[in-house]
């Protein structure tokens, strides 16, 4: 065993203060940025969230659960329904956002806790998100349908949130909270919890961590910051349609998890900025945006299963994801 | 009832087969107690019993006189018997010392808002773990390992690592599933002392599945001898190796 | 009103039970649910559609060709695609498997962009009719053609020495290794053989539906019900359950509401698998992981 000699320890508490410098730098592009870029920078925003809270079911806890787009679609009607109908203001609709995202992903740990997991969990979970935009059509009273669901003017706090501008520096808020509140669960005992549950439920267990309670934890912790990421959805594109809650999102969240890295929460952020910008492009040629998606899901699987993160850590410690804090 | 852990008559059927019948014994506390016995004697299931992943035919189980047969793995675990795996239980993706922070788990105080908002509280409470969970690898000279991946430890390493953070958990009763088994001499030798030094200095009591002979004999207090679900002897070393019965049933020389 | 529900259920459920069970085939030989199964069957049909009105063949020969097109992207997907992940965790084949459905949708709206393509009517049988029940060729047709597909899959599985050689692989892939059967082939057959009969339901049902693109969706979504139904894993069990779909979806679309037809089989996963997961016929236990 002597002979063994340890490898040398990495160098400790290297300090991510270094990634405050991205939400800073980022706060400059307004001025910079026309109307349309500034748009896209937004949609980065929403789908680094997105990516955030499905990675981590997919990733860090390892299931299967399709339920994504169903949580961001709750999320961005909520938001709609609740400032249309209850008079919500923005900023009280949000949280309407997270609560109920929250509570569908309670829903959905429910079925992984009756013992529906893998591939019954997927398919479940499909059939949900797939329901729900059944419901957005046809709840037409409610919903208006396939027309879409008007935003009333969005104000927080008694601004106008209708410029592109002032939406940008919101929305830099929210994701940086969130962000960091995830980082702080993940690099605690409840991130290593949900990782663990990952590799051993059992083993787990037998510790003496409730694996049940960090199951529910994940799934509504996951809906919760996807339905904050529906609602800023909402008034990035002031109307909300059954038809952005489909199928093909389910791969767009699919890829930017996969490309970012599954189970990194930096990757999720790489991901979603990273594929945020092209379906803009795309989505002019019929048929490009599911090519596209496929081709990268497929690419990852086989040539980087660990995503751009992975490539990322081999340069810097900095990308490797640490559980624990000292 | 004299003992931490108290097995009467606990039998286990599985469809006909008679993986465990009547086996009734004590484990006391502070000392080590070993199983032995040959494949198939019903050991592992005798630590399944007990730790709840399989349920007695019949019998009961006590463990600081309480009844624990019938709960599940996590409640028995709550009691405070935990256990480690044959197979390893270790988390792969994980470095070795956030192995040892999922031990800690129970003990880190802190709640979710407050991990969520990074509150000072909670944030020394983590840091103190990990300053723990170093001191804990010290002890088994595992310190250098810390950050590495489990997976690029090799077997006896591993299991090492899987000890350290059922120790961590603070245990009252540590069950340990054949930790020797694979080693290299020098490192058996080692995980005895270990397991020694676990009962004499920290107060764990244990009780072991162990193959290696030498060891028991060496490094336990008292030995239960099981052979086909049955209990065939019971005693400290020295009488389970004048024991005719055990010689012939299990060693297989007379 | 209720005969003539039953009839056209068993018709559409015809179709069901071919995708349910081409699914099982394959889920049973490798454990990988192909969540790209929908766009395969579609693969079939569009296949079918170049061939017949595109290049102008006739039917049956096209649908062979069609047939045969999809049997081998079977083979390609089993060795190129699936097999070099196999090492991975398991949620990575539900991921592949989907990426190559896109990869297929993505393909045929590439090519047809949004329109909606009419296949012309191939077989032009006259209704039957039985009292006030009408029977319509079409009908005859899937019916007929499923009926004598699943006779033939049955025997094949339960009566023929190859059958047998499934079922031993079925049992235990070790067991199998271990009397020298080439696994590895095995499952390339058998995705081979899964995109084949997906591919047969999607050319039945081509002469009378509208394609386009998003249609797979749908038929993934209702095998997927039709084996919940019936007990994830039972080939019988994914037959019976595409008929009994098949025959829900009429009488709900019939005397409820006609929206529902589009979300019976999501109501029928969402309340087998919570109720009772192991489905009408199951008596596997779910799988626990």
């Amino acid at each position: 065993m002597n002979q063994e000699t340890p490898q040398k320890k990495r160098p400790l508490s290297q300090n991510g203060r270094i990634f405050y410098l991205v939400p800073l730098a980022a706060a400059l592009i307004p001025f910079f940025a026309n109307d349309y870029l500034q748009f896209i920078v937004n949609m980065i925003m929403v789908y680094v969230l997105v990516t955030v809270g499905f990675n981590l079911v997919i990733g860090n806890l390892g299931q299967l659960a399709f339920a994504n787009t169903a949580f961001f679609g709750i999320g961005a009607y909520m938001t709609a329904i609740l400032m249309t109908y209850a008079g919500f203001t923005y900023e009280l609709a949000l949280v309407g956002a997270a609560i109920s995202g929250g509570l569908a992903g309670l829903l959905a740990s429910v079925t992984a806790l009756r013992g529906i997991r893998l591939y019954y969990l997927a398919i479940i979970t499909l059939a949900f998100g797939e329901l729900m935009r059944w419901v957005y059509i046809h709840a037409e009273p409610v919903t208006m349908g396939t027309d879409g669901l008007p935003l009333p003017d969005v104000t927080v706090f008694g601004m106008s949130m209708h410029s592109e501008t002032a939406k940008f520096y919101v929305f830099l808020l929210i994701t940086v909270l969130v962000v960091k509140g995830t980082s702080n669960l993940l690099k605690s005992r409840v991130g290593r919890a949900i990782l663990a549950i990952r590799d051993n439920e059992l083993t787990t267990a037998s510790l003496g961590i409730s694996t049940a309670n960090y199951i529910i934890l994940t799934f509504v912790w996951s809906g919760s910051v996807v339905g904050i990421a529906g609602a800023m959805f909402a008034a990035s594109t002031e109307r909300v349609f059954p038809e952005s809650f489909g199928l093909t999102e389910v791969i767009v969240h699919f890829a930017m998890v996969m490309v970012g890295g599954a189970g990194s929460l930096i990757g999720s952020v790489i991901g979603g900025v990273v594929l945020t910008a092209l379906p803009e492009y795309f989505r002019q040629f019929p048929g490009m945006e599911e090519l596209f998606f496929g081709a990268i899901i497929i690419a990852v699987l086989l040539f980087l299963p660990k995503g751009l993160v992975s490539l990322l850590a081999k340069v810097s410690p900095l990308f490797r994801e640490r559980y624990f804090r000292e | 009832m004299s003992g931490l852990l108290n097995l009467s008559g606990v039998s286990v059927h599985f469809s006909g087969l008679k993986a465990l019948t009547d086996v009734s014994f004590s484990a006391n506390a502070g000392e080590v107690t070993a199983l032995i016995g040959p494949n198939g004697a019903g050991k592992t299931t005798l630590f399944n019993v007990v730790s709840g992943y399989v349920q007695p035919t019949a019998g009961e189980i006590h463990f600081k006189g309480e009844a624990i047969q019938g709960l599940t793995p996590h409640e028995v675990s709550e009691k405070g018997v935990r256990r480690t795996f044959q197979n390893g239980g270790l988390f792969g993706d994980m470095t070795v010392l956030e192995n040892i922070l999922t031990g800690l788990h129970v003990q880190i105080n802190s709640n979710f808002w407050g991990l969520l908002f990074g509150t000072r509280k909670a944030d020394e409470a983590e840091r103190a773990a990990a300053a723990r969970a170093r001191r804990l690898l010290a002890l088994m000279d595992m310190d250098g390992f810390a950050d590495q991946q489990v997976k690029s430890l090799s077997g006896g390493q591993q299991r090492m690592v899987e000890i350290v953070r059922t120790i961590a958990t603070e245990p009252p009763l540590l069950l340990l599933d054949e930790p020797a088994v694979g080693l290299s001499p020098p490192m058996r030798a080692r995980m005895m002392e270990v397991i020694k030094r676990l009962a004499g200095e920290e107060g764990i009591s244990i009780l072991l599945i162990e193959h290696a002979i030498d060891l028991v004999m060496a490094g336990s207090d008292r030995i239960i001898v099981l052979n086909s679900g049955q209990k065939i002897a019971e005693g400290k070393p020295a009488e389970i190796r004048e024991n005719r019965e055990v010689l012939e049933a299990y060693l297989g020389y007379a | 009103m209720l005969m003539q529900l039953t009839v056209s259920g068993l018709s559409q459920g015809a179709i069901y039970a071919l995708i349910a069970l081409s699914l099982t085939v394959v889920f049973r030989a490798t454990t990988v649910v192909n969540f790209g199964h929908g766009d395969f069957v579609l693969g079939g049909a569009f296949g079918v559609y170049v061939l017949v009105v595109m290049l102008g063949l006739p039917f049956l020969p096209s649908a062979i060709a069609a047939i045969a097109l999809m049997f081998a992207c079977g083979i390609l997907i089993s060795r190129g695609f699936i097999d070099p992940i196999k090492a991975g965790p398991h949620i990575g084949f539900a991921m592949m498997s989907i990426s190559l459905g896109y990869i297929f949708r993505g393909t045929t709206r590439s090519i047809w962009g949004r329109e909606v393509l009419p296949m012309p009517r191939v077989f032009d049988i006259p209704p039957i009719f039985v009292g006030d029940l009408v029977i319509t060729g079409d009908a005859m047709i899937i019916s007929g053609t499923v009926a004598i597909l699943l006779a033939g899959f049955f025997v094949v599985f339960y009566k023929t020495s190859i059958g047998k050689v499934i079922q031993a692989v079925y049992q235990s892939e070790r067991g199998a290794t271990l009397i020298g059967i080439n696994v590895k082939r095995f499952h390339d057959m058998m995705w081979g053989a899964g995109l084949a009969m997906g591919a047969v339901a999607g050319i039945l049902i081509a002469p009378i539906s509208l394609l386009h693109p998003d249609l797979g969706a749908g038929f993934l979504i209702r095998g997927f019900a039709a084996m919940t139904l019936g007990g994830f894993g039972s080939l019988g069990g994914a037959v019976a359950g595409g008929l009994i779909l098949g025959v829900t979806e009429q009488y709900a679309g019939a005397y409820i509401n006609t929206a529902l037809i589009d979300i019976t089989s999501y109501l029928v996963i969402l309340v087998v698998l919570v109720v009772r997961p192991s489905g009408l016929f199951g008596k596997r236990a779910v799988v626990r992981v």
